[in-house]
């Protein structure tokens, strides 16, 4: 791996590039030159249902006699048949909205899941994808079809930062359209009730999926590193302000930090998931890595 | 125990204390704002940390402002002073002593103030340091002496023995000022030690707004020293003369009004009168408290001129100018030729009965200060006027060509005459022999009924002929006679010593030579008038005699005040001339006479001793100058006043000077003086490392 490729891996370096394919490209093709290349799982070839031609659709895919009956076009899709259907859940809240040094923990947290998207695809494994706030913005169900994380990526970009959290309500409405069990993977700063994202997790263990929590936090979150006295006015709810001299708090509150990291560290333990902190300043292929140990 | 700054000024740096606070308060309205996702942690944080938070916040504004606070007092530089004069560093020190040497301070602290006072003085300039200047002044000082801050203790010792008790009242203003101008220059300690009694009659005259030059920021420390016993305390309040004039054989009443300025009754005072250092009489008086006592003299003085006399005060433990002097100028016998012009076989019809009895009451040759001799006018052309100073016409008709020579040659030659209308009186006679001499022209007798007589009408007190008249009874004598027969005069411009109610003159004075000549327009007995009869006929007729005969002579001159100056009185003839004064101490002092209209003036102004002022007349002058040789000059009567002024008001009287009384024992006990310099350093110091530390740990 050259210095040039391994760059690619530095959030800030990401940052400058705007195309959101084509940083995941790059992430993923330098992670994965530098590793093994594992064995194709298997093909999709079972047809599973019809669903109405959309623009950037192959024409081939379209099912001609479909359109003799009904006059309309119709796309056959088939069911991947992969031993792994991965949900990669990306926040979308205001509290994402926020950038200390150059990549917001959105634009990282897009990056992150593209990058997976890119590298459960490639691994011809079905890859969806869901963003939410207080709601479910976008809801892309997995496909293990290459040319899907074009749909991924255009939900993730067409989707900015913004409104409310709760992650836990949002889980559990996800966890009720998951139909087949597989992989959850949570991208989220989790500025929630520790206990309702557990919760919401858990549904996913409920039905049998594995999930992986990246716990995605920028740098300023963790170590309070301002000067002066300042006044804090929260991301999503604007009644929330507070004059505050960081330097005669910043223990306290990296006490309290850490506090909540490790309340919700052992939660996910006790409840069988994958625990990952990352901060925006954390490189990709760090991040990525908790993936592929799981994956093997 | 003190504090005080060596650069007060500095002190307004204490105003910076106030920034760290106004710091503070700006530094909470300019927030930053950041837009931040973890707010719920701040606050929680918060939560956690709000109590020890506020504390340490408090803490380290506290610490920030005590810091400026200890910066302020460090460059202003204090120092912490324990007893009351003995130095022990503290920087160079520019040191003013004024020792008050006023009269009062004799009898301070118990009788020996003055000796205490130079004690606390040397041991104020014993203690200064290498590097410490010191200036030493007299409270009797006028602001002209060249005094000057100097380093060397040998010189300054030196100077303090020379320092005497002086007879006058002291004056702290000029000290003061002195001391302000000296101090105005140096940098650095500055201070001034004021070592007084405080006594009220230097204090009581004291006012700020005669100082030249103040600078409140100037310690002043008064040294005090006061008295532990109550004394008693008296002195002479006045001398004066109880007699008619002072002549020689002639009996002279001296009264001396003795003041006792205490509390206590003072018994068994000893009185005692000495005249030319010899004493003449003693006598034992009581004085009662905070009232007066007059004691009373008899003396006689066989030799004419100038007397030097003293009434002294004898008694132990009394507290006063105890010896006031004064200067008696005793008159020989003023021979007086009288001439009678209707010469009567009764001694009461006579026409000289009244006038003679005016001049000798008592008709016994060492009665009275003048000496009358009656002649009949037959006589007048073998008399002759020698030994004589003046001579009285009484109704002589007409005088012959010799006698007018011989009486304008008296009068030349500084005789006085008087001369008395009558019925035999020729006024024809008079001017036309007397023509160049007389002061008016005589013309027609104008006689009436005694009934009808005009009244005095006025009279010219400020005359120096007139001027024993002026007690009231005398005044309302002159004004109730009548005079129905007089000689009337024409002096047209000429203003009359007395004149009648309808104006025409009654008596009349004319200028001859040396001499003066006075007119009577009437008679000098009852038969034109009722004036001899009346009370105020016999001081009158002497006082014009006294007059006649050249100047006031033959009193008592009980002098001046130390530090006034005295004004002579001479004839023209001294103008220019030098005047020798002959001081108590006898150093002579010369004084240049200068002229003020048609007279002389010499003033005096080196009177600052207690005693006899002798004076050499300049050769050349006139025959007699009529002034005494001698003058006394006294300590002010209220110096010997023991009482002092409070420490509040005489603090209310120099405010805004701050001034701190300190009494004289505490100079004796050891004091010590600190830099607080160096403590004040270690303080900030450590201020600052807390406050580092404490900034740190935010």
């Amino acid at each position: 791996m050259s210095d040039r490729e391994k760059n690619y891996f530095d959030p800030k370096v990401l940052a400058g590039i705007s195309n959101l394919a084509l940083r995941a490209r790059y992430v993923v093709e330098g992670l994965m030159s530098g590793i093994h290349r594992s064995r194709a799982k298997g093909f999709s070839v079972e047809f599973e249902e019809h669903r109405e031609y959309s623009p950037g659709d192959e024409i081939r895919r379209i099912d001609w006699k479909a359109l003799g009956k009904f006059d309309r076009y119709f796309i056959k899709e088939y069911e991947d048949e992969t031993n792994l259907r991965a949900y990669l859940l990306v926040d979308s809240s205001g509290s994402m909205n926020y950038a200390s040094d150059g990549i917001t923990k959105f634009d990282y947290a897009c990056t992150l899941t593209a990058s997976l998207a890119y590298l459960i695809l490639k691994q011809q494994d079905a890859a969806g994808i869901v963003t939410f706030s207080n709601r479910i913005e976008a809801f892309i169900p997995p496909r293990a079809k290459r040319d899907y994380l074009i749909q991924i990526l255009h939900a993730l970009e067409n989707r900015g930062p913004g409104g409310d959290t709760d992650v836990g309500k949002i889980l559990d409405e996800i966890a009720g359209q998951i139909k087949r069990r597989g992989l959850v993977v949570l991208v989220s700063d989790l500025l929630d009730e520790p206990a309702a994202i557990v919760k919401g997790l858990r549904q996913f263990r409920f039905k049998g999926n594995d999930v992986i929590v990246f716990h995605l936090l920028d740098q300023a979150e963790l170590d309070l590193p301002f000067d002066g006295n300042i006044l804090f006015e929260d991301l999503e709810a604007a009644e929330l302000r507070v004059v505050a001299d960081p330097r005669a708090i910043r223990s306290t509150y990296r006490v309290v930090v850490q506090e909540f990291i490790t309340e919700m560290r052992k939660q996910c333990h006790d409840n069988a998931i994958d625990y990952q902190l990352i901060s925006t300043a954390t490189r990709l292929d760090q991040a990525l890595a908790s993936y592929l140990s799981w994956r093997g | 125990m003190s504090v005080f700054f060596l650069y007060p000024a500095l002190l307004f740096g204490l105003l910076a204390a106030s920034l760290p606070i106004l710091i503070h308060l700006l530094n909470r309205r300019k927030l930053k704002r950041i837009q931040f996702p973890a707010v719920r942690f701040i606050l929680l944080s918060q939560k956690r940390i709000s109590r020890s938070y506020r504390l340490r916040h408090w803490i380290l504004l506290a610490l920030r402002t005590l810091a400026v606070v200890f910066l302020a007092l460090l460059l202003a530089n204090p120092i912490f002073q324990t007893g009351a004069g003995l130095f022990a560093g503290g920087g160079p020190v520019s040191l003013v002593v004024l020792l008050d040497n006023s009269l009062s301070m004799t009898w301070a602290g118990d009788g020996d103030g003055f000796k205490q006072a130079k004690e606390a003085a040397r041991l104020l300039i014993s203690a200064l340091n290498e590097g410490d200047r010191t200036a030493l002044i007299p409270t009797n000082v006028d602001g002209k002496e060249p005094f000057r801050l100097k380093g060397q203790k040998d010189i300054l010792l030196k100077e303090l023995e020379g320092i005497e008790i002086a007879d006058g009242t002291a004056n702290p203003a000029a000290a003061l000022s002195k001391a302000y101008e000296l101090l105005a220059e140096p940098a650095g300690q500055k201070e001034i030690r004021f070592i007084t009694d405080m006594g009220l009659t230097g204090w009581d005259q004291f006012s700020l707004a005669a100082l030249k030059q103040v600078d409140p920021s100037i310690a002043l420390k008064l040294i005090h020293i006061g008295h532990k016993h109550q004394p008693l305390n008296g002195t002479i309040k006045t001398i004066r003369l109880a007699s008619q004039g002072v002549g020689v054989n002639l009996p002279t009443q001296i009264e001396a009004t003795v003041a006792n300025f205490g509390d206590t009754e003072i018994k068994d005072l000893l009185v005692q009168l000495s005249i030319d250092g010899q004493n003449r009489e003693q006598k034992l008086a009581t004085v009662p408290a905070k009232g007066e006592t007059s004691v009373n003299f008899q003396t006689r003085l066989n030799q004419p001129g100038a007397h030097v006399g003293q009434v002294i005060l004898k008694k132990d433990g009394l507290a006063g100018n105890a010896t006031v002097h004064f200067a008696l100028d005793t008159q020989d016998k003023l021979k007086v030729l009288v001439v009678d012009g209707d010469p009567q076989t009764s001694l009461v019809q006579s026409e000289t009965f009244f006038l003679s009895r005016a001049l000798n009451p008592a008709g016994e040759r060492d009665s009275s200060l003048f000496l009358p001799t009656v002649i009949l006018s037959d006589g007048l052309n073998s008399a002759t006027l020698d030994g004589y100073q003046v001579v009285m016409l009484c109704n002589v008709a007409a005088l012959s060509d010799a006698f007018v020579t011989k009486l304008q040659n008296f009068l030349r030659q500084g005789g006085g005459v008087l001369i008395f209308g009558g019925d035999k009186f020729q006024p024809e006679s008079y001017s036309q022999r007397l023509s160049q001499v007389l002061p008016a022209e005589l013309r027609e007798k104008k006689l009436g009924p005694e009934a009808s007589g005009e009244k005095v009408g006025k009279f010219d007190l400020d005359h120096p002929a007139l001027q024993n008249l002026s007690e009231s009874t005398l005044q309302e004598s002159i004004k109730s006679a009548r005079v129905w027969g007089y000689t009337r005069a024409g002096a047209p411009g000429k203003a009359a010593l007395i004149s009648l109610a309808n104006g025409d003159p009654l008596l009349l004075e004319q200028k001859v030579g040396a001499g003066r000549l006075m007119l009577f327009t009437t008679s000098a007995d009852r038969d034109w008038s009722d004036l001899p009869v009346k009370t105020v006929y016999l001081p009158l007729i002497q006082s014009l005699t006294q007059y006649l005969a050249g100047g006031k002579r033959g009193m008592l001159d009980a002098g001046i005040t130390v530090g006034t100056a005295k004004e002579l009185s001479l004839p023209p003839g001294y103008v220019g001339k030098t005047l020798r004064v002959t001081k108590p101490d006898k150093q002579n002092v010369e004084v240049v006479i200068a002229g003020e209209k048609d007279r002389a003036r010499a003033t005096i102004e080196v009177n600052d001793q207690a005693g006899i002022y002798r004076l050499d007349f300049p050769a050349g002058g006139e025959k007699d100058s009529g002034t005494p040789p001698i003058y006394a000059a006294n300590p002010p009567f209220l110096e010997s006043r023991l009482d002092e002024i409070g420490a509040r008001e005489l603090q209310t009287k120099l405010s805004p000077i701050r001034a701190e009384v300190i009494p004289v024992d505490a100079l004796k006990e050891a004091g010590s003086r600190t830099d607080l310099a160096l403590p004040l350093l270690a303080l900030l110091i450590v201020t600052l490392l807390i406050e580092g530390w404490l900034a740190q740990r935010f």
